[in-house]
């Protein structure tokens, strides 16, 4: 009978609802009880060093293309010694989605996404995080990669001088 | 006219074209890297492999290699050929370096797109990669040989096409070497082309080194401002600052490449030293607060002295639209003094080219098909360099060059070379016209005499001359020479190196007026009072700069429409910043008469190099771009003149008003421009016929 179906799939509810007031909550209270995220948590993202301490980002501006809002900024620069290096990189984490799309577009490896998720701030121009801002000490999740060291163009090894490669050739050889 | 089917398309195609040609008629993008359409096909690279079934040459050929013939069958997509390509890449790619990301090429990599396009991804070969030294070829061009595939373009354009001798290819195997016997700067002038041609990342712009990726760039068609050729370029801007330049296309006039002056001479723009704010008696004032002045003091000085004490300077730099709108407001004010080139011989020389020229004008084209080139008093190099090139081109083809002028010149090809002092040429043109010439040397005359039998043999003869040796009476005997060796059958043609990219525009409106010598005359005898100068210093552009210092002082009301830092504009009692080329859309009428439309690259704004010396961009917000005041001239002067600011009612009115500017209310950039004809029946200029000031 319809009415019987009625009655008991409105008191079977509440009766659900009720079972649920005797067990542990999911919830925490945020911001006074904190989750520690995984380390894998893909929030903010963060630049990482070489294992030889030097800035891993080269400043290609891949990131920048494929950041779906544009959030990125930078300018290349040129060391003595051939490095290419970001002059300044600049990200705005107001516009951030934190998709993580720069770092899966990074070469280097130097854009890893970090398990830190609390960005909230009162005023909108703290947020913009410069490069200095952004480097961490270390490799992140691979502390062993050197773009460098297979990139073929010198900088770290001198030209020729890295495992894959034959030393520079001498154009003037006559040999066959 | 062979009709070919490539890939189930058919298309009829001239004689001699060969099957890659063919198919990009269709538009199917075969891949390649040497053949270049400047260049030719060399079949180097083997990248265009594709399969060509029935007739003679069947199976997987080179489409660069193949002459499309009637009734060929071509298949693009043929499995075996695809997998061809795909190998060729991967072997191209084992000795590639793995460092795209800091490549300058990176975004606009031709070896890069074709990679993709052949599907290689992973690198199967595990043996070691060659590796080079690399170069110090100069300031311009950086070299990376470790990325080279060894397609020969470099060496095609530099030492073939534009005629260097300084580089070349080098070594054996697969030890081949593209570079200098020694380091040092590249000689030729056309050295930036090989940015261009390379299809990857060995030679790169080094004053674009890691500056900004292509993707970035904000780009638009435009036209070299640096001589009155008018090579297409395509300037390249971010962070409100000229970054690059690199050669647009335009088949009829500079073809695929331009001069380094072109590609590297651009730093005006960025000048932070560039004045941007407009002045009345050296107080900075608002845009608009410094026309509303300018009116009144014009006004004040037409009611003080009559209409006629007011001047008007335009400039060939000044784009048609500003100096059209320049000529209307002089006619508005009633004043006949007005000038559109502050060099009273270039003046006259650009006014007798624009009445002369018509039915004998060439383009560089052209004098790339020619068979006889006659350089009268003129050095290329100097005065528009592409025409060297273009000469050269014309020498590869089996073509001959003469040079007739006091000294001999550099040019990228072989030539013969007539000596004539700077004050003889004019005789040596009448005498090869045909006239008495008894003041020339008897040698002189028997060399010239011969050059005419070779010139009436020939099938495409163009002479080309500079005013800046010839002087006006030169220019008008060129015309004459060039008349009297055409025939009706064979005409020859001319061409004049002008003084700016808008001297023959200029001469247009010019008509009859007077020349600058004659407004300083004024100047000097209390007629004039204003003068206005329209992008143009003639304190550095007048034939004699001194004089007119002094003149300029005398007045008593100077204005200056400038963007650059000259003694007229930082002197002038108002002065209005313009914006430069990049910054505005305009038209400039090139030597040939040809007009062509360049695009606004960029808005006007100090680049942010110049505000943020420590390369930080600041982090407040501003809702006005630092140094964004500079108005298009052409702007500045339709609000003066209350017309419309919208630049396409403008041409349309500027159209609309002169039948011989029709061509510019649908004139488009990055199209070949269209070569303006004069209208029969307005008064053509004739030499020594201005009217006084």
């Amino acid at each position: 009978m319809n009415l019987w179906r009625d009655i008991k799939g409105t008191l079977q509810a509440y009766a659900v609802t009720f079972s649920y007031l005797f067990r542990k909550p999911t919830t925490i209270q945020y911001p006074e009880e904190r989750r520690t995220p995984a380390p894998r948590y893909r929030a903010r993202m963060v630049l990482t060093r070489d294992p030889d301490g030097g800035e891993r980002c080269v400043a290609c501006h891949l990131c920048s293309a494929a950041c779906p809002v544009d959030c990125i900024s930078m300018q290349a620069a040129e060391a003595p010694d051939g490095r290419r290096y970001a002059a300044w990189f600049r990200i705005n984490f107001a516009r951030c989605i934190f998709c993580g799309l720069c770092a899966e577009a990074c070469p280097t490896l130097a854009i890893q996404m970090s398990p830190e998720y609390e960005i909230c701030k009162r005023d909108p121009l703290s947020l913009v995080y410069e490069k200095e801002d952004l480097l961490i000490g270390d490799g992140g999740k691979d502390n062993d990669y050197n773009f460098y060291r297979h990139a073929g163009i010198g900088v770290v090894n001198p030209r020729g001088g890295n495992a894959d490669e034959y030393g520079p050739v001498d154009p003037g050889a006559l040999v066959p | 006219m062979p009709t070919l089917t490539i890939d189930n398309l058919e298309v009829t195609v001239p004689e001699g074209t060969n099957v890659l040609e063919a198919a990009r008629a269709l538009d199917i993008v075969i891949p390649h890297f040497c053949y270049h359409e400047a260049l030719g096909a060399v079949g180097a690279c083997r990248l265009c492999a594709m399969r060509i079934s029935d007739g003679k040459v069947s199976g997987i050929q080179m489409a660069c290699m193949v002459k499309a013939r009637d009734g060929m069958v071509v298949s693009t997509l043929d499995p075996e050929a695809v997998e061809l390509r795909g190998h060729v890449i991967e072997w191209l790619m084992t000795n590639h370096p793995h460092d795209c990301p800091v490549c300058d090429e990176g975004g606009e990599c031709q070896l890069q797109e074709m990679t993709i396009a052949g599907g290689h991804g992973n690198r199967r070969y595990t043996g070691k990669k060659r590796t080079y030294d690399n170069q110090d070829l100069g300031p311009y061009i950086a070299h990376e040989m470790n990325r080279c595939i060894a397609c020969y373009r470099c060496v095609r354009t530099y030492r073939d096409y534009c005629g260097g001798l300084d580089f070349g290819v080098f070594g054996s195997r697969d030890r081949v070497y593209f570079g200098r016997v020694r380091d040092g700067q590249l000689e030729s002038p056309f050295s930036g082309n090989l940015v261009d041609v390379c299809p990857t990342g060995v030679f790169t712009d080094k004053t674009f080194r890691f500056r900004s990726r292509p993707w970035d760039l904000q780009e638009a068609p435009s036209i070299c401002p640096l001589c009155s050729l008018g090579c297409a370029t395509v300037p390249g801007a971010r962070f409100r600052e000229v970054q690059r330049v690199r050669a647009g296309i335009n088949r009829e006039v500079n073809g695929f490449f331009i001069c380094d002056r072109g590609r590297f001479g651009n730093g005006a723009t960025n000048d932070p030293q560039r004045p941007r704010r407009p002045r009345v008696d050296g107080a900075q004032v608002a845009m608009e607060t410094a026309i509303d002045t300018l009116r009144e003091r014009v006004a004040a000085v037409i009611a003080k002295y009559g209409p006629q004490s007011v001047a008007l300077l335009g400039s060939p730099r000044a784009s048609l639209e500003a100096n059209t709108l320049l000529h209307d407001w002089a006619r508005d004010l009633g004043t006949t003094r007005l000038v559109f080139d502050a060099h009273a011989e270039q003046d006259r020389a650009a006014r007798i080219t624009e009445a002369h020229l018509e039915h004998q004008a060439r383009s560089l084209n052209d004098i790339r098909h020619s068979d006889l080139v006659v350089l009268v008093g003129t050095d290329p190099l100097s005065e528009g360099p592409m025409l060297a090139l273009a000469v050269r081109q014309a020498v590869r083809a089996g073509g001959g060059v003469v040079v007739i002028g006091p000294k001999p010149i550099d040019l990228p090809c072989r030539c013969s070379h007539l000596p004539v002092s700077a004050d003889q040429l004019d005789d040596a043109l009448r005498c090869l016209a045909g006239g008495s010439a008894d003041a020339l040397a008897a040698e002189l005359r028997d060399a010239l005499k011969e050059l005419r039998d070779r010139l009436a043999a020939a099938q495409r003869p163009v002479m080309a001359g500079g005013p800046e040796l010839l002087g006006s009476r030169g220019v008008n005997t060129l015309f004459e020479t060039v008349e009297a060796l055409s025939t009706a059958e064979r005409p020859m043609g001319a061409m004049l190196l002008l003084n700016g990219p808008n001297s023959y525009g200029g001469a247009m409106l010019a008509g009859r007026g007077p020349n600058f010598d004659m407004l300083l005359d004024g100047i000097d005898e209390g007629r004039i009072h204003a003068l206005i100068c329209l992008e143009t210093d003639p304190c550095r552009d007048a034939r004699n700069p001194a004089r007119a210092r002094t003149a300029l002082d005398r007045l008593e009301l100077l204005v200056t429409l400038d963007a650059l830092p000259t003694h007229a504009a930082l002197n002038a009692d108002i002065f209005l910043p313009t914006s430069t080329w990049v910054e505005s859309d305009g038209a400039f009428v090139n030597n040939e008469g040809r007009l062509q439309a360049f695009a606004r690259v960029m808005e006007p704004g100090l680049p942010l190099r110049a505000t943020s010396p420590d390369s930080y961009p600041p982090r407040e917000f501003f809702l006005e771009t630092p140094g964004s005041e500079p108005w298009p001239a052409w702007r500045i002067l339709a609000r003066l003149l209350g017309r419309s600011e919208e630049l396409s009612v403008l041409r349309r009115e500027i159209a609309d008003a002169d039948p011989r500017f029709a061509p510019l209310a649908d004139l488009a950039p990055d199209a070949p421009g269209i070569r303006l004809t004069t209208t029969p029946g307005l008064p053509h200029y004739q030499l020594d016929r201005e009217t006084p000031g």
